[in-house]
C-alpha cells in the first residue's frame, strides 16, 4: 500500500470497515510512514474529541418539553384578547403565526371586519384550547378511493373512514389509516404500507406529516388550519364567517365556515381530485363553552352544486392511545419502494420525453421484460406483472399538465391481458434525483 | 430524503410548527454540548438549551438566511448563556462564589466548542456528523438513515474532517493569541 492508497483507506480503517488483509496492509503502511501515522493520529484525536462531545450528550431529549413549549408561547400574546390587541396594533404582527395572519385579515377585510374577525377570533380560541393537548384522535369519512392518496377524493364515489391518531408528548408520533393504506411514524421513521399489492414507502426520519397527509394534519392542528386559512384569505380571497347554533346537546356551538377556492380552471385534469385542488365549503363547529373543535364537514362546491365529500365528528382529546396502534405489521412479503438510482445509461432514459417514457413502459410489459419496466416503476412485484404482463398499447394521445402536479399526464388506451380495453391517464414525474420518468399513478 | 434545515425553516414559517420539533431533534445534542462548555453544568445548559430553540422559534421570521439556521442558533444560544451567567452572578452577590464561577466558566472555556466548527460545515458534512457523533450511529447505520452508499458516507466524513481540523486551527490559533495578548 503507498500514500495515496492509505490516505483513501484511513476514514474505513479508523472505522474498521476494511477487511482484515486490507487493514493489515493499511496498519503496516502506518508503521512504516512517519507523515502518514501523523494523518492518522490528527484524525484520531478529532474523533476522540467529537466522541467525547458526543457520548456528555447520549442522554439529551429536548424536543418534547420544548415543543410543549412552542405550542404554549405560541399564543400568549394572543391571550390578553387578541382581537384587541390587533385592532390597536394594525400594523403589528405579534409572535404567533395566528397573531400575525390575523393582522393580514384585519388589514385586508376592512368590508366586512367585525364577521371575519370574530370567526377568526373563534378559531383562535380553538387552536389554543387545541394548543395544549397531549394527544387527538380522529374519526371521519371521507369521498375517496379506498386504495388512493391520502389527499385524493372521488366525489362519485362511496365514504370510507379515516382515521388519524396523533401524540404530541412525550414524544411526537402519529398514525393515519384508511381501508387500504396506513402510515405510522413512530418517533424514528415514517412507514407508509398501501395494502393493494403490499407495498411500502419508508421516510427513514420523524416526519410531521408525509405521504399527502397533511390536510388532515391541519385540522389536528388547528394553528396550521389558521395560518392556511388567513394565508389564502389574502392570497386568494377566501370568506370567513360566523354563526351560532343550539347542538343536539343543548349547548351553543360556534361555526366557522370558510369557502376555499383553489383558483383551477374548471377544466384543469387535477381539478377537485385533491383537497388542494378543489373548491370547497368547510364548516367548523366549536363548543362555545370548551372551545374546542368538536366536528368538521368539508363540501365539494361545483357548477352542479355542493357535495358533502368529508364529516368529522367523532374526536378524541387526550384519550390514552393503545401503544400498538404506533405499530405497522408488514406483510412477510411486502415489496418496498425504491427511489431510483442513476443508471450507467442514465442518459437513455432522463432524455425521454414523458410519451416515449409511456411507450417504453407499456412495452416493456407487453414483453414481460421486469428489469426494463423496473426502470419506470417501483416495485416491480407480481400484482404489476399479473395485472400488465403482455399487454398492448391500442393508443397513446398527447401528454397534458395539471397546474399542480409536478409531473405530466398521458393518455392511454390499452388491451389488456385479460382482454379488456382500459383507457386513462398515466401519471409519471421526472422530479426525483436521477432525472427518470417514474410512474406515479393512474394504472 | 431528509428535508434541508432551510426547507424546514420555510414550513414553520408557513404554517407548520411541528416542523421545529424535527430541528430541535437535528440540533438538540450539539446544542446542549455547546451550551454545556460555556456554562460549566448540565441541568443550566439544558435549561439554555430549551430556551434557545423557544427564543429561535418565536424568532423565526426575523431569520434572513434559513440555511443559516444552527449557526443563528449558537449565536442565540450565546447569549441566552451569558444572560443565564450575569443573572446567576446576580442571585449570588458573593464576590467569593461569583470568582469560582468565572473561573469555572473560563476552565471550560480552554476547549474551543467544536460544535462551532461544525457550523460552518455544509449541511450534508453537517449532517453526517451529528448523526455519526452525537447520534452515535455507526457509518453503516448512517448509510441507511440518509439513504446513501458507505463509501459516501466514509468520504463525506473524511471531508468534513479537513474542514474542521483547518476550522479548529484557525480558531484555536486565534484564542491563543487574543490569550497571549491579554496576558501581556
Amino acid at each position: 500500500m503507498n500514500c495515496a492508497e492509505c490516505r483513501d483507506s484511513l476514514i474505513a480503517f479508523t472505522e474498521g470497515l476494511l477487511d482484515h488483509e486490507e487493514g493489515l496492509r493499511c496498519q503496516a503502511h502506518l508503521d512504516a510512514c512517519a507523515e502518514c501515522r501523523a494523518e492518522y493520529q490528527a484524525i484520531r484525536s478529532l474523533q476522540q474529541r467529537l466522541i467525547a462531545r458526543g457520548q456528555a450528550t447520549a442522554e439529551v431529549r429536548i424536543v418534547e418539553p420544548v415543543m410543549r413549549r412552542v405550542r404554549h408561547e405560541q399564543f400568549k400574546p394572543e391571550r390578553e384578547t387578541i382581537m384587541s390587541k390587533l385592532l390597536k396594533h394594525r400594523w403589528g404582527f405579534g409572535l404567533g403565526a395566528a397573531a400575525g395572519a390575523a393582522a393580514i385579515l384585519l388589514i385586508l377585510l376592512v368590508s366586512t371586519p367585525k364577521a371575519q374577525a370574530k370567526a377568526v377570533e373563534v378559531m383562535t380560541k380553538g387552536a389554543q384550547a387545541l394548543a395544549k393537548l397531549t394527544s387527538i384522535h380522529f374519526r371521519g369519512q371521507l369521498r375517496a378511493y379506498p386504495q388512493d392518496n391520502f389527499g385524493s377524493i372521488n366525489p362519485d364515489g362511496q365514504f370510507y373512514t379515516i382515521e388519524l391518531w396523533k401524540q404530541f408528548e412525550p414524544e411526537l408520533k402519529w398514525r393515519m389509516e384508511k381501508p387500504q393504506r396506513v402510515v405510522v411514524m413512530d418517533g424514528q421513521s415514517t412507514v407508509m404500507l398501501i395494502k393493494t399489492g403490499d407495498i411500502a414507502v419508508k421516510v427513514p426520519q420523524r416526519t410531521a406529516s408525509a405521504f399527502d397527509t397533511e390536510w388532515l394534519h391541519r385540522i389536528a392542528s388547528l394553528s396550521d388550519t389558521i395560518a392556511n386559512e388567513l394565508k389564502n384569505a389574502q392570497a386568494k380571497g377566501w370568506k370567513l364567517s360566523l354563526a351560532e347554533e343550539t347542538g343536539a346537546d343543548g349547548r351553543l356551538k360556534s361555526v366557522v365556515t370558510v369557502r376555499a377556492n383553489s383558483g383551477l380552471p374548471e377544466e384543469d385534469y387535477g381539478k377537485n381530485k385533491f383537497f388542494e385542488n378543489a373548491d370547497t365549503r368547510r364548516v367548523y363547529r366549536f363548543d362555545a363553552q370548551s372551545e374546542l373543535l368538536e366536528s368538521v364537514q368539508i363540501y365539494l362546491a361545483r357548477p352542479s352544486g355542493e357535495l358533502q365529500i368529508f364529516d368529522l365528528s367523532k374526536i378524541d382529546y387526550n384519550q390514552p392511545i393503545d401503544p400498538g396502534v404506533w405499530q405497522l405489521a408488514l406483510p412477510a412479503d411486502v415489496s418496498w419502494v425504491q427511489e431510483p438510482q442513476k443508471l450507467p445509461d442514465n442518459q437513455k432514459y432522463s432524455s425521454m420525453t414523458a410519451a416515449q417514457a409511456a411507450r417504453a413502459f407499456f412495452e416493456g410489459c407487453g414483453r414481460k421484460d421486469w428489469e426494463e419496466v423496473g426502470k419506470f416503476i417501483s416495485p416491480v412485484n407480481q400484482q404489476v406483472k399479473d395485472y400488465l404482463g403482455g399487454v398492448e398499447i391500442v393508443n397513446l394521445g398527447e401528454p397534458f399538465n395539471s397546474k399542480n402536479y409536478p409531473g405530466q399526464f398521458v393518455p392511454y388506451e390499452i388491451k389488456l391481458p385479460d382482454g379488456s380495453v382500459k383507457k386513462f391517464n398515466l401519471a409519471i414525474r421526472k422530479d426525483n434525483p436521477a432525472g427518470r420518468w417514474q410512474v406515479d399513478g393512474g394504472i | 430524503m431528509d428535508l434541508t434545515d432551510k426547507e424546514h425553516v420555510e414550513r414553520c414559517r408557513d404554517g407548520h410548527p411541528e416542523d421545529f420539533g424535527l430541528l430541535v431533534d437535528r440540533y438538540q445534542k450539539p446544542l446542549f454540548s455547546f451550551l454545556a462548555s460555556r456554562v460549566g453544568n448540565f441541568a443550566q445548559a439544558e435549561e439554555a438549551a430549551q430556551e434557545s430553540f423557544v427564543r429561535a422559534f418565536l424568532s423565526l421570521k426575523k431569520l434572513r438566511k434559513p440555511e443559516s439556521f444552527y449557526s443563528w442558533l449558537l449565536g442565540i444560544a450565546g447569549r441566552v448563556a451569558k444572560e443565564q451567567f450575569r443573572s446567576e452572578l446576580h442571585r449570588r452577590q458573593d464576590p467569593e462564589v461569583a470568582e469560582a464561577m468565572m473561573t469555572s466558566a473560563a476552565d471550560h472555556n480552554e476547549d474551543y466548542p467544536v460544535e462551532e466548527a461544525i457550523a460552518v460545515l455544509p449541511e450534508n458534512h453537517r449532517q453526517v456528523i451529528l448523526l455519526r457523533y452525537y447520534e452515535g450511529l455507526s457509518c453503516q447505520e448512517v448509510a441507511i438513515r440518509l439513504d446513501m452508499p458507505v463509501g459516501t458516507v466514509t468520504k463525506t466524513l473524511s471531508r468534513a474532517y479537513v474542514l474542521l481540523r483547518q476550522e479548529l486551527k484557525s480558531r484555536e490559533g486565534a484564542d491563543r493569541t487574543v490569550n497571549k495578548t491579554e496576558q501581556l
